[in-house]
């Protein structure tokens, strides 16, 4: 083809203006996502800086899997990440399908129910923090409206080690249902109300309708959200340090933290920290993935649907 | 007695919305009764009343002499196509029409039988393993309709369960219709805003207008004896042509005096509307006839041709109105064509002005 305009024909220019289009996304992407994780990857198998003289060393990891803390930190998370995640799920569900029946004044109940959300982490720590001590608003308000006496204050944030797990996952749920349900919620009201009204009319009741179809049809909003909170729940730290402070109920991402943050000036830390966090990685990946693959996420569909 | 009374039924969604304002009807046992009625009417929200999807404001149901007002739907024995057909994307074609019998813990075998029985009388028996996503539009409407069927209802509700499909078949899926309710005699509702579906399909039409009924009757009652001015401009294709006219006596005749045209009426006709000075004249396109030698009752211009095929329709101005006839084909008119007509004085329909009711 005779081109007198240009260097490039113009199939060559169609194919090539895809790639320029998110050529900025894949800078992006490998500047602040690849290169960090090559480097927490390969720092992790070093025992210092390579100009510091360091060598490639499996110590960092051998370190971290001696360390009882570590599994410690592991059954902390998994305990929490089960039990909030079905709670939290549970709860929300319910809660999605109350607001779905649009009763009067639901879209207040929504509004109400959305507040958790707006506050940042570090208020609901901070409020619960202020709340929960001996000398808290929670206590000084049970005391008031006269559930409790003045005598015997609840010491919440002094309970033993499954107390404050629960304690944690009760504080985390206050704050991530409505998230939780909003997601629900969407998925519930871009259903077809006939869906359902073809259940009740075929002999279903409110509970084989809510399993049989509901539910069925929600799969792919139910595994969105449940994939989000899983992962969150994984990574759950701070409110955690801002009720009981460091090494009190050690989870996972806390301990990177410390590690890489609080003992500062310790190469040996520091290098477990960044061992821990490839591990925590893997883990959310891992877990992340079986679930897609169970949830059946990654099977063929099963038709373009009505 | 009837299958289904609707007794006084009214449903009010909100202050000042009526759904429906206040219906009765019977229903007799093994009838294709079919709503008719322009958008809004509340076709949509009677059939869900009856089925129970809405709550019914006052008036009462009696399905086979019970009375089902206030039941859940899944107590009423009633079974629904509806218009987007809702057949559930991740159960099987099988799994959809089985659900019901399944809940109604029917044994496998049986359920197995039925199921066959319905999906090969809307023929759909080799896809019962497919899901619906991998169907066309017309495929899952007979799923929808298999699904119904399966249960045998005490009543068979459809809500315009062929709006969704193309002209073509639109028509032939009526056709089907007509033979499985033959076939199954199941008591039937079935909803349009399609005059020509309603006038092929029904045993009796319900034309409602404004949420209340308007006319009740054999496709022959509305179509030859419409009881008023809607009715008439609603049913047939091209609707009624309506002319004001004076009424008044001639040397002992009764004549009707119109601007353009005056009709001398039979002694039958003229009995019926004496007492009236003015009425409106309702005339079907069918029963304009072509007055081949152009001294006819209605003298004007041919407008518009629109050829159908065995006849075609001719459209006249008289008055600033569009009138519109049909013609045989065999005359060939064009656009400007002086023409002439006479009018069928056997099929005139008479409307009181002020009241818009015919005249009897
Ligand atoms: N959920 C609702 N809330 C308030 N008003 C409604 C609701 N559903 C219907 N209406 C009103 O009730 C009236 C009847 O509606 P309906 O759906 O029964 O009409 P229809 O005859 O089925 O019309 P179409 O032929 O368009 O389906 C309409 O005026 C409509 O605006
Ligand atoms: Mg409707």
């Amino acid at each position: 083809m005779d081109n007198p305009t240009g260097v490039l024909s113009r199939e060559q220019k169609k194919k090539i203006i895809p790639y320029l289009l998110i050529a900025p996304v894949v800078i992006y992407y490998i500047l602040f996502w690849l290169l960090p994780v090559v480097r927490a990857i390969s720092g992790s198998f070093m025992s210092a800086p390579a100009d510091e003289g360091g060598v490639f060393t499996f110590g960092n990891y051998t370190a971290l899997f001696k360390d009882p803390v570590f599994y410690q930190a592991l059954f902390n998370t998994a305990f929490i990440v089960l039990i909030s995640v079905t709670l939290e799920f549970v709860l929300a569900f319910g809660l999605a399908l109350l607001i779905n029946m649009k009763f009067h004044g639901s879209g207040m109940f929504l509004f109400l129910a959305l507040i958790p959300m707006s506050l940042p982490a570090v208020a609901v720590g901070a409020m619960w923090t202020s709340g929960l001590s001996t000398y808290g608003w929670l206590n000084s308000f049970l005391i008031r409206i006269g559930i409790l006496n003045a005598a015997d204050k609840i010491i919440f944030l002094g309970g033993g080690h499954f107390a404050k797990m629960f304690l944690i996952i009760i504080v985390d749920a206050w704050q991530v249902i409505p998230s939780v349900m909003v997601i629900l919620l969407s998925g519930m009201q871009a259903l077809q109300p006939e869906m359902m009204e073809a259940g009740y009319v075929f002999g279903g009741s409110r509970f084989k309708v809510l399993r049989k179809i509901t539910i069925p049809l929600l799969k792919p909003t139910i595994t969105t959200a449940m994939i989000l909170r899983i992962i969150a729940a994984i990574q759950i730290w701070l409110i955690i340090v801002m009720l009981f402070g460091y090494n009190r109920l050690p989870v996972l991402l806390e301990q990177i933290v410390l590690n890489v943050d609080k003992y500062t000036g310790s190469e040996a830390f520091f290098r477990k920290g960044m061992a821990l966090s490839v591990v925590v990685s893997l883990i959310v990946s891992c877990v992340s993935f079986l679930y897609l693959k169970v949830s059946g996420a990654f099977d063929e569909p099963a038709g373009k649907g009505v | 007695m009837p299958v289904l009374e609707l007794k006084d039924i009214a449903k009010q969604y909100n202050k000042r919305v009526w759904g429906v304002q206040g219906m009765s009807l019977d229903v007799e046992d093994k009838e294709f009764i079919v709503f008719l009625g322009p958008s809004g009417c509340g076709k949509t929200t009677c059939m869900r009343m009856i089925a129970g999807l809405e709550e019914t404001t006052r008036g009462s149901i009696i399905l086979q002499g019970k009375d089902i007002t206030d039941l859940p739907p899944r107590d009423r024995g009633i079974s629904m196509v509806f218009q987007n057909y809702a057949i559930w994307p991740h159960m099987t074609v099988y799994d959809n029409i089985a659900f019901a019998l399944k809940l109604k813990k029917l044994p496998s075998s049986e359920i197995k039988s039925r199921v066959e029985e319905v999906a090969d009388m809307v023929k759909i028996g080799t896809m019962l393993s497919r899901f619906p996503g991998q169907m066309s539009g017309g495929q899952q409407q007979r799923v929808a309709l298999a699904r119904a069927l399966a249960v045998r209802p005490k009543l068979f509700l459809m809500d315009e369960p062929l709006s969704n499909l193309d002209a073509k078949l639109r028509v032939i899926m009526r056709t089907e219709l007509k033979a499985i309710h033959q076939r199954t005699e199941a008591t039937s509702i079935f909803v349009t805003h399609d005059q020509s579906e309603a006038m092929s399909m029904a045993d009796r039409i319900v034309i409602m207008k404004d949420g209340e009924i308007v006319q009740v009757g054999t496709p022959e009652d509305v179509y030859f004896r419409s009881a008023d001015i809607f009715v008439a401009g609603f049913i047939g294709t091209p609707p009624t042509n309506f002319f004001y006219v004076d009424v008044k006596k001639e040397n002992g005749c009764t004549i009707l005096d119109h601007e353009f045209f005056k009709a001398e009426l039979g002694k039958e006709d003229s009995d019926r509307l004496s007492g009236y000075e003015e009425i409106v004249l309702g005339v079907r396109p069918e029963d304009f006839i072509l007055n081949k030698e152009g001294n006819g009752i209605l003298k004007s211009q041919v407008l518009v041709v629109e050829p159908q095929g065995a006849h075609q329709v001719v459209a006249l101005e008289v008055e600033g109105n569009i009138i519109k006839t049909l013609v045989p084909s065999d005359h060939s008119l064009r656009p400007g064509d002086n023409i002439s007509f006479d009018f069928d004085m056997r099929h005139l329909h008479f409307f009181d002005k002020q009241t818009e009711k015919r005249i009897s």
